[in-house]
């Protein structure tokens, strides 16, 4: 069930990074059924200028508390009016939507590796898989102050990489990942991030045989499956064929995806 | 019928002609061409997919009719992406007509709709006048279409579309040829990238139009400075949203003044203002399109601030307003 809660409380805005900020939200029906890797849509100011909503992972949720968490980085106009929002105003959301990673899983090892603020919807992935798996998170990005500031309190291991090495090893996530593959086996993957980073992981699950489940993104209007606004080539069971990113996504997984275009 | 379903529609408890709490209820029921609706609100083609994405938040029967996407005889794929684009309060989308194509539609979407007591009108469009007749034809075989939206104005697809809608003759041959394949009313939907809309109406009124849909999107374009090339991928695209009112409004006001066929109103209605602006210009109806994607809502919002400005204005029939301000005009 999708939901849209016109008027959810804000609980927290905090800046946590260069231009990254963390919002907290209201909605227990979201909070409630949300599952990781799944999206809301969020209204960004008032007015008719920036008109469209925003597509957020959601970072993460208590359920118990009736919150949900998004965390983002201010690229443009829309960003830039949320992270205005104040604890005691209201935000216009719809959520939750999409298709979320797998999570019906037990005793397995898994790697979940994430670039830049790709890694928000991990947290959610990463602490849900971690109660009956064995979780290995590989993070990924330009530098310290642009990773989202949750990578260093999760309850999994962990490995970072950073372009500058201001923040464990210099060098790209998929190096770390490649290291990792050729020592230890792992039954699943997940990633979300910057397009070349997912097809890098891409190839390399195809080379060990793991599948691999990715989040996409996409500009979006109506996030619901309506307007086609989002729609993707790609392959399922063999065959072409179109994808709404907002409805059957934004989790894929990799061999779904046409990763030369 | 779920608990949604009867809050929306069983809002007008009424004995003898007075709501129970005294008040005069107000009618705000209309027809266009034969189909019956329970209040003017419609769904913008292109914008409502085939009814499904939006029943989460709202039953489909508050609103007086639902449009669905449009249609052509085999399955498009449609345009290469990026398809859209968000401009100062306007959207850019070049979708291109994606869609599975109409035996799809009949055998998967249409009986889903079926379940829904609300009037259906089905979309349609083509590449030439006998893919419009051929889809026409098939589609008025289902008992669950109740009318059909003939997009001649399309700024996305290189044939028929547009190409079709911006010359009064060929406008004309269109509608002839899919009213000699249905007894559905049909109804017109207009391009606003012409020179003189009241032509073109007029046109489509003598072929046989049932009644008129103004406004489809604007032509127009963006471009990204940084890469020094068009943003949409294929280049041209449609504007709509709040940006594109005012064109909207304007040509219902002149097409209103030249035609006896209804009108249904849209381009960029986001609240029960914009409504009352295109019910007030000449509009029978009004339809809600890139509205749905900002709250997804709008539609019954815009029922209920309807019903509340009529009641507060004294005005017992919503059609009293139609065309309110030409009586304005001094």
């Amino acid at each position: 069930m999708k939901y849209h809660v016109p008027n959810a409380p804000v609980v927290s805005q905090d800046q946590t990074g260069e231009s990254i900020y963390t919002l907290t939200i209201v909605s227990k029906e979201i909070a409630r059924e949300a599952q990781p890797g799944q999206f809301a849509h969020l209204r960004c100011g008032k007015s008719a200028d920036p008109l469209l909503r925003r597509p957020l992972s959601i970072n993460d949720v208590e359920r118990d508390k009736g919150t949900v968490t998004f965390s983002y980085q201010v690229v443009g106009k829309g960003t830039q009016l949320l992270s205005e929002l104040k604890a005691g105003e209201t935000l216009d959301v719809i959520g939750p939507l999409g298709q979320g990673f797998k999570t019906d899983l037990r005793g397995k090892k898994v790697g979940i590796i994430g670039g830049g603020m790709g890694i928000a919807p991990l947290i959610f992935l990463g602490r849900e898989l971690s109660r009956e798996n064995q979780v290995q998170a590989f993070w990924g990005g330009r530098s310290e102050g642009l990773l989202p500031p949750f990578v260093t309190a999760v309850e999994f291991p962990y490995a970072i990489a950073t372009d500058d090495g201001s923040s464990g090893r210099k060098g790209l996530v998929t190096e770390l990942v490649a290291e990792s593959l050729s020592q230890e086996k792992f039954d699943l993957l997940y990633a979300c991030g910057p397009r070349l980073m997912l097809a890098a992981v891409a190839r390399l699950a195809r080379e060990y045989n793991i599948p691999l489940q990715v989040s996409l993104e996409s500009v979006m209007a109506c996030g619901v499956g309506a307007c086609l606004g989002c729609t993707i080539k790609g392959r399922k069971q063999g065959k072409e064929t179109q994808f709404k990113v907002c409805q059957d996504g934004p989790v894929f997984w990799a061999e779904e995806v046409f990763w030369d275009e | 019928m779920s608990n949604l379903t009867e809050r929306y529609i069983n809002n007008n408890h009424s004995v003898n002609g007075e709501s129970v709490n005294g008040e005069k209820n107000v009618d705000l029921s209309v027809e266009i061409a034969g189909i019956k609706m329970k209040n003017p609100v419609m769904t913008a083609s292109g914008t409502f997919s085939f009814g499904e994405a939006y029943t989460d938040f709202f039953p489909l029967e508050s609103l007086g009719a639902v449009v669905v996407k449009g249609v052509t005889i085999e399955s498009r794929a449609g345009n290469p992406t990026p398809r859209l684009v968000e401009t100062p309060a306007g959207l850019l989308n070049s979708i291109g007509l994606e869609n599975p194509g109409v035996e799809a539609v009949l055998t998967k979407y249409l009986p889903l709709m079926a379940a829904h007591d609300v009037p259906v009108i089905v979309n349609i469009a083509g590449n030439t006048l006998e893919e419009y007749g051929e889809v026409a034809a098939r589609l008025s075989a289902s008992p669950v279409v109740k009318g059909l939206e003939v997009n001649i104005s399309c700024p996305n697809v290189r044939e028929g579309g547009m190409a079709f809608g911006s010359h009064p003759e060929m406008a004309a041959k269109v509608i002839r040829k899919v009213k000699e394949n249905t007894s559905l009313p049909v109804i017109a939907k207009l391009s606003p990238n012409v020179t003189d809309i009241g032509e073109m109406a007029v046109a489509v009124e003598d072929a046989g139009a049932d009644a008129l849909s103004l406004i489809n999107t604007l032509l127009g374009m963006a471009i990204d400075i940084h890469k020094r090339e068009p943003v949409l991928g294929n280049i041209m695209g449609g504007l709509s949203g709040p940006a594109v009112k005012p064109v909207g409004v304007r040509m219902v006001w002149q097409v209103a003044e030249q035609v006896r066929i209804p009108i249904i109103g849209m381009g960029g209605i986001m609240c029960t203002e914009d409504a009352l602006e295109y019910i007030m210009a000449g509009a029978t109806a009004v339809a809600v399109g890139t509205g749905q994607f900002v709250n997804p809502r709008c539609c019954v919002d815009i029922v209920k601030g309807l019903e509340e400005f009529c009641r507060k204005q004294g005005v017992e029939r919503i059609g009293e307003l139609k065309g309110a301000a030409k009586r304005g005009v001094k």
